[in-house]
């Protein structure tokens, strides 16, 4: 009797505080951003880049969807021009255990930092950095099923087998970025593999990244099977933080070998291989000056190197300004580690001299 | 006696599968204090506490405590001795789809030893892992109202 009772205070107790949580529960979240900008010599702008849904509904402990529903440009208008309405993503999640998960969906390439992290106040500066816009073209979604999970040690991994990519978008400028699928109607003709190897610490997260697929898609002028024209892409990401000091780095590569093809093809001229990463360093000013808060003050500096022409298929040349060196250097105000109040100044210079510029950013992004 | 302890279990019996597995809260204790030690429940003012014996020895005590990451609630568990310092914090169950790391072994060695009068922040001086902000944000806010908890209790006289 006594053991009995024993055991049942102890069932009692430990479930008691958890009552509540063992519905089905529906969240709501989001986040947003705002952009003000001001080229030198060019005419001030501002938009809502983007504001995000959240919505979420966990089945039970082991079963759970995500979503995350984006209006990009505040509006859409029949016959307008911008604006977009996607699912920047939207999987199941299917926990078999504390180290293995199944997801599948429309899942977040796992390269890179900002592609799978890309909440407002969780970087600098008030535009994404350009090597994830053009060579890792985020936010890149794409559908597919996977796994993820750790091993212990700080390892983790994902890696997910999704859709391919189509040749046909891709451009010299922003590379791969207009050959997403994004989840709608997506062609498997050709598919994808990419992954993720992350390991972390205390202040520290290393990953090694990439994406492997074809992107022929039907044409078979450009190439055949399901990695016909192949896209491989490998990065490598460092993020660092210690006391008022904090870095990030990031490495790409992009390869395409087939670039010849797809420009005979689609009469672009697409490189071979593209390449480029950058180096960032922050410090917070309020760690010194009021030690107590957990308000954040980053002034922060970002170089970066994009060339979306690095080699050239044999008997196309290179565009030279499309070899850039962007620096963007400014502040980031964060009241809370998810509102950021933001203000750079980018300056941008080309291998040929050819479109350069500066501009001035003002930015507002937050999430909930 | 006997249909009462029944009637208990059937109410609770439903809520075992989804919420935190008494296994899960043993087997976390068991590694914090050891083979051996002895666990039994104290109904407090801030909710159950956990105190550990072995033989006629107090080894401490541990609270299982709830703190909502970014939608997920984040189930832990933490330990202290008799002192008041904390043994370890125990991530029970994680539930979002990103953040997991502040279960890593390297990211909850950080509050060993501290206690409710120490600094207990993000960043001052627990370190943050990048991509977790959120969970770590959380548990180490969590951590820190159980030991305070713990503290209280402890100073007014209510853990025996």
């Amino acid at each position: 009797m006594t053991r009995f009772r024993f055991v049942t205070l102890v069932i009692l107790l430990a479930a008691a505080p958890l009552q509540g949580q063992t519905q089905p529960t529906t969240t709501v979240g989001g986040y947003g951003e705002f952009i003000f900008a001001k080229p030198s010599g060019g005419t001030a702008s501002a938009d809502v880049a983007r504001v995000v849904v959240y919505l979420a509904h966990t089945f039970d402990e082991r079963l759970a969807f995500r979503s995350e529903l984006e209006v990009e440009h505040a509006r859409l208008e029949a016959g307008g021009s911008a604006g977009e309405v996607a699912f920047e993503q939207a999987f199941l999640d299917y926990r078999l255990s504390d180290r293995f998960t199944l997801r599948s969906g429309l899942v977040l390439v796992p390269v890179g930092i900002i592609n799978e992290t890309h909440e407002p106040a969780t970087f600098n500066g008030v535009v994404r950095p350009a090597a994830d816009h053009d060579l890792i073209p985020a936010t890149w979604r794409e559908i597919g099923v996977g796994a993820l999970g750790n091993f212990g040690g700080g390892w983790s991994w994902r890696a997910y087998l999704v859709n391919g990519l189509k040749a046909e978008g891709f451009s010299a400028a922003q590379g791969i970025r207009e050959g997403r699928q994004e989840g709608q109607g997506a062609s498997f003709a050709g598919v994808g593999v990419t992954g993720r190897l992350e390991w972390a610490r205390p202040g520290l997260k290393l990953g090694l990244s990439g994406f492997h697929g074809g992107s022929a898609d039907t044409n078979t002028a450009v190439g055949s099977g399901v990695f016909g024209a192949p896209v491989t892409i490998l990065a490598a990401d460092a993020r660092w933080e210690s006391g008022p000091w904090t870095a990030r780095a990031l490495l790409v590569n992009v390869a395409v070998p087939d670039a010849g093809k797809i420009n005979a093809a689609f009469g672009g001229t697409v490189a071979e291989r593209s390449r480029g990463g950058y180096v960032e360093g922050a410090f917070d000013l309020l760690h010194l000056l009021n030690p107590g808060s957990p308000s954040r003050l980053d002034l922060f500096t970002r170089i970066e190197r994009v060339n979306t022409q690095a080699t050239m298929p044999t008997g196309t040349a290179a565009d030279r300004s499309l070899d850039r060196t962007i620096v963007t250097s400014g502040v980031t105000f964060r009241p809370l580690s998810t509102v950021a109040f933001k203000a750079d100044y980018q300056l941008l210079r080309t291998d040929s001299g050819v479109g350069e510029g500066e501009m001035f950013d003002l930015g507002l992004g937050f999430s909930f | 006696m006997r249909p009462t302890f029944l009637l208990l279990l059937s109410t609770v019996a439903p809520l075992r599968a989804q919420t935190v597995a008494p296994a899960k809260v043993a087997a976390s204790v068991t590694r914090v204090f050891g083979i051996g030690a002895r666990v039994d429940t104290l109904a407090t003012s801030r909710g159950p506490v956990l105190r550990a014996v072995r033989g006629d020895t107090l080894l401490g005590y541990a609270a299982v405590r709830e703190v909502r990451g970014k939608d997920q609630p984040i189930t832990f568990l933490v330990a202290v001795d008799r002192s008041g310092r904390t043994l370890d914090v125990d991530i029970l169950v994680y539930r979002e789809s990103y953040g997991g790391e502040v279960a890593y072994e390297s990211w909850r060695r950080q509050f060993r030893g501290r206690t409710a009068a120490d600094s207990i922040r993000l960043g001052r001086p627990i370190r943050n892992i990048s991509g977790a902000t959120i969970s770590s944000n959380a548990v180490t806010l969590g951590v820190r109202v159980a030991l305070e908890d713990l503290a209280t209790l402890q100073r007014d006289g209510a853990l025996p």
